[in-house]
């Protein structure tokens, strides 16, 4: 290191923290980030180490690069997983973000008893999954299960929902649509209550109609917090576990239910499992860096 | 509460109203639908759940499975085990959350891209994946089989959603009243407290309450890192109203729907903070 | 800690470090790190480790019938001063169990002393050195005195890693009363008896279903489809040669075509495909199939007016329907196993071996119908009297044969859960996904060697 970029080193450190401003800044911002560091930190650096090695559950054996990755892509069940898993996040992010934002718009506003309807709209999303993973089996279920014993009677189906794959896709995807939908809601409403109401009185003046202002108004102030919202409840639904593996009992394959089966049950694909933890690890942040450079969600900018 | 009305059509007729709570009244039947079957589940007998679904429907109500679960000294720990383990990460979530999502909404400083990729980077690393060096962690530090482990793992996971939808409101709030503030003499920190704090109370009693439910509802380190039940939440204790072979859907019914009624009290008394807020009230006054 | 060294031999490289080593050493740094953000923040509940010499911590899934910590007082008295046994309950579900026992075995093996575990364990647990060689502590003329199914489950390259406690086999349940209106007098002998009389009883009696078993996607699919298999002369592992998977033979694919074969011969409904013991039972219970494949513990459940809709009278139990080579019968149960971590050996096998008494084991099948693995009981007339499934089930348990023992029994397992499900349903023939489990199985085998 020459003297010229260690002055200027010392310039920016001395710029950081002699500025007051600046020095409560990091104040502010170190625990929190201490707090996930210390955590989270060498956990995850143990399992990107694990991935890329020779592991099993009692043994670091050799480097061996790329190996467990090229080996999860000719994985069937790694595959399947993550078909599935991209149909399931697609699909269940974009009906929980139409669905969300019409309710959001439906009660931003006073009418009697919406305390009530926003208590009612929260419930899905309270229910432990573990639990409603479980009782939705059951309501699937071809015996006492009365979603099954409707859909047979309509006629939509003929076949036990809980004995094919693609309806039990169907099916996690509207058990998580009903679960999270709320969430979106809830999110996108307290969104809207940031915008201030003499906003919409001014263009109501100016003549603009509920369409325009819609679009000129609401959407635009309101993207910040569609965009994590959205962003957010993908990163879940693309991690989606205990719904397919309780609901359906293992037989459908995600992404995370591979890497449970290789880093917890599995004695010989830990490392495969540990590869594809780190997969999903990488495209999760790709997917949160195109939300930020891409669509231009607002992390750091300051206006 | 006129304010609320802000995007809503104010002159709308009748009709429009009635329509309005049809829709309305739709909307929670489908949404409420599988919780009142749930519930519906709790108070049958079980031969009675498990001969079809309309007997289920009509069949006379029972309050074994309530007896059942209240009955059963683990369960009852476990509702304050839960309560301590969520509400604890509510506060720590919150505390550290906001204070973090402050700085990178409102002050200038470098690295304000990296820390926000970290703390959002490693939260979305698989949890299942990392379990076993937490464990590691947890037994060489004596906080195995304590609130601790899971508190601080919860918080862990929790903390970046706190964080950014805190920002997401912060970035939204007027910057003149915080100016204004300093103008008159406050510090950061002071601005920070009497004027952000209270106008974002929408937002943080929203992410609160996100927080809270992610906590009570958490069950994969709670199931790895507490052993007995002194400490075991409600996630927990539900599935063990089973044996090996069987499953006792009644009683995990019930469970259920006890462990859901906190939730539901709590979203009561704090929906008007979350929505009504005093952002607009603040904003006119 | 040395035995398992020398059991691995080290790599060329010379590189491979033992992981629960390595944890520790990352574990260790961090935990002084992490303590300075939570010191002083008192704890929740109990601490971890036990105090005492002798105190030892035994985990075991939670315990309906309420016998166990009865014995467990009944031991921790006997022995006041020198052992004592806490109780530590663990999740019902067998899979999580298994996963948090896992769990601590990674990660240094954690404090628990003795495990009841399922019987499909220990050979995992033993490859990798965690649970502890019981071979002499158990002599020849004791261990002659348990069925050979659960000793045969627990031994592995020649050792004994368990101790037996109480044990499981499948068996069909029958409607007697609906058989007799159909002129049967008798349970079908063979799989193909039984689909003839299925179809006839549900014919002249209305029942919904015929026969309904577990032919979901998880490890009690495995045990159904073996026992097809099995009945019929197939084998998964050569018994010669344990490293060599021999399960795609003709006698194989008879088998798993006679599964197959039951929802497109009208014989079981559809949805068998995601039965699991739960479901089956309650099709059963509800008067709405005439045979059932389960374990015996359902035979409690049948006399019981809150759970089911038929009566004892009305329901009899055989050994499962016989194929070319027989009646088999899957095996089940649990079994102690010894962590080889504990630092309290001897007072493990002392708790293990006391529960595995007669007195104990006598004690829990009058008091939860747990089945003994002691061969004595078989004829103890008490028993017999006060708990008849265990009479019915007696010539079941002499047709048991474990699931492959394999370190890799986990990895086959979920293969061949997935295959016999699609078999199962008809998504692909048996030939074919015996063909892919070949392959498969051979190359876990390959690789856990």
């Amino acid at each position: 290191m020459t003297t010229v970029s260690r002055e200027k080193k010392r310039g920016w450190l001395k710029e950081e923290f002699g500025n007051p401003e600046r020095r409560t800044a990091y104040y502010m911002v170190l625990p929190a980030l201490l707090i996930i560091l210390l955590i989270a930190f060498y956990p995850v650096i143990n399992s990107m180490w694990l991935s890329v090695h020779q592991s099993t559950i009692t043994q670091t054996g050799p480097f061996n690069g790329f190996e467990n990755y090229a080996g999860i892509f000719t994985n069937t069940d790694f595959l399947g997983g993550l078909f599935n898993t991209v149909v399931f996040t697609v699909i269940s992010v974009a009906f929980e973000f139409v669905i969300g934002l019409g309710i959001a718009l439906a009660i931003n506003r006073a009418f009697r008893g919406r305390g009530l309807v926003r208590a009612a709209v929260l419930v899905p999303w309270a229910f432990p999954t573990v639990i409603s993973a479980a009782m939705w089996r059951l309501m699937f279920q071809d015996q006492v299960g009365v979603i099954n014993t409707v859909a047979n009677g309509v006629g939509i189906i003929s076949e036990p929902i809980l004995s094919d794959r693609t309806l039990l896709l169907i099916a996690s995807i509207l058990v998580d649509v009903w679960k999270t939908t709320p969430f979106m809601a809830l999110l996108l409403l307290a969104g809207l209550q940031t915008i201030p109401a003499d906003v919409y009185e001014a263009a109501r003046v100016d003549g603009a109609n509920v369409m325009q202002r819609f679009f000129q108004i609401t959407m635009p102030l309101l993207k910040p917090t569609i965009l994590v919202a959205v962003l957010f409840r993908t990163l879940d639904s693309y991690r989606v576990y205990d719904l397919f593996w309780v609901m359906s009992n293992r037989q459908l394959e995600s992404l995370s239910t591979f890497v449970y089966k290789g880093v917890r049950i599995s004695q010989l694909q830990f490392a495969q499992g540990n590869a594809a933890a780190v997969f999903i690890f990488i495209t999760a942040f790709l997917l949160a860096l195109f939300f930020i450079y891409g669509l231009g969600m607002q992390t750091s900018t300051e206006e | 509460m006129a304010s609320a009305t802000a995007t809503g059509g104010s002159r709308s007729g009748s009709a429009n109203m009635i329509l309005f709570y049809v829709f309305l009244l739709l909307f929670v039947l489908v949404s409420l639908f599988p919780l009142l079957w749930v519930f519906k589940m709790s108070i049958v007998t079980k031969s009675d759940l498990f001969q079809s679904p309309v007997t289920t429907l009509v069949a006379p109500p029972i309050s074994d499975n309530y007896g059942t679960i209240f009955s059963n000294p683990d369960f009852r720990r476990a509702l304050l085990n839960s309560s301590v383990i969520a509400g604890v990460t509510t506060i720590i979530c919150l505390f550290f959350g906001a204070i973090c999502a402050y700085a990178i909404a409102r002050l200038r400083f470098r690295f304000k891209s990296a820390v926000m990729t970290t703390i959002l980077a490693l939260s979305f690393f698989p949890a299942v994946a990392i379990i076993a060096p937490l464990f590691v962690l947890f037994s060489n530090t004596g906080l195995i089989n304590t609130y601790w482990s899971v508190i601080v793992t919860d918080t862990v996971f929790a903390l970046p959603l706190t964080i950014w939808i805190l920002v997401a409101f912060f970035k939204e709030l007027p910057k003149d009243l915080e100016e204004a503030a300093k103008v008159d003499g406050a510090t950061t920190i002071q601005a920070f407290r009497k004027v952000i704090v209270p106008l974002a109370a929408p937002g943080v009693f929203t992410t609160a309450i996100l927080t809270f439910i992610f906590a009570w509802n958490e069950f994969l380190f709670a199931n790895t890192f507490l052993f007995d039940a002194s400490t075991q939440p409600v996630t927990v204790a539900i599935p063990n109203f089973a044996t090996v072979y069987t499953v006792d859907y009644g009683a995990q019914a019930a469970a259920a729907v006890v462990v859901t009624i906190p939730l539901v009290i709590l979203v009561l008394l704090f929906q008007r903070r979350i929505v009504s807020g005093l952002t607009a009230g603040a904003v006119k006054g | 800690m040395t035995e398992r060294q020398e059991r691995r031999p080290e790599t060329l490289s010379g590189r491979r470090i033992n992981r629960r080593d390595f944890l520790k050493i990352g574990g260790a740094g961090l935990a002084g790190a992490a303590l300075l953000g939570v010191a002083g923040c008192g704890g929740g509940g109990g601490g971890g480790s036990s105090g005492g010499s002798g105190d030892i911590v035994f985990a075991m899934g939670p315990d309906t019938s309420g016998s166990l910590q009865k014995l467990i007082d009944k031991f921790n008295k006997e022995n006041k001063g020198k052992y004592s046994v806490k109780y530590r309950k663990m999740p019902t579900d067998t899979g999580q169990f298994f996963d948090k026992i896992r769990t601590q075995f990674q990660s240094g093996g954690g404090d628990i002393d003795v495990i009841g575990g399922d019987v499909i364990w220990p050979a995992q647990f033993a490859a990798n050195g965690w649970i502890s060689d019981v071979s002499d502590k158990l002599s020849d003329s004791e261990r002659s005195k348990f069925l050979d199914g659960p000793i045969a489950s627990m031994t592995y390259q020649g050792k004994l890693y368990g101790i037996p406690w109480y044990t499981d086999a499948g068996m069909l349940y029958y409607r007697k009363d609906l058989l007799q209106k159909s002129g049967f007098n008798e349970a079908p002998k063979t799989w193909d008896e039984l689909k003839s009389m299925a179809k006839k009883v549900v014919q002249d009696s209305g029942t919904k279903a015929g026969f309904v078993w577990q032919g979901s996607q998880y490890e009690g699919g495995v045990v159904d489809g073996l026992e097809y298999i099995n009945s019929y002369g197939g084998k998964v592992l050569d018994p010669s040669d344990a490293s060599k998977v021999v399960i795609d033979s003709p006698d194989s694919v008879k088998g798993l075509a006679m599964a197959a074969s039951m929802i497109p011969d009208g014989v079981s409904p559809q949805a068998v495909t995601n039965y699991t013991e739960q479901e089956s039972q309650t099709a059963f219970l509800n008067g709405e199939a005439v045979f059932c494949r389960n374990w015996p513990y359902m035979y409690a459940l049948v006399g019981n007016p809150d759970e089911s809709k038929i009566k004892t009278d009305q329901v009899s139990v055989a050994p499962l329907p016989a194929g070319s080579a027989g009646s088999v019968s899957g095996l089940g149960g649990w079994n102690f196993y010894i962590n080889a971590a504990s630092q309290k050996q001897d007072a493990a096998i002392a708790f293990a071996k006391f529960m595995a008494d007669p007195e104990q084991q006598k004690y829990r099948a009058l008091n939860g119908s747990f089945l003994p693995t002691l061969k004595s009981l078989y004829d103890d007339k008490e028993i017999l009297d006060a708990v008849p499934v265990i009479a019915l089930a007696g010539e079941a348990l002499a047709n048991t044969v474990p699931r492959p023992v394999s370190p890799a029994y986990s990895d086959m397992s979920l293969k061949m859960a997935e295959q016999f499900n699609k078999a199962f349903k008809g998504d692909v023939s048996p030939e074919d996904a015996l063909k892919t489990l070949q392959t498969d199985l051979q190359q876990i085998a390959d690789q856990a060697s």
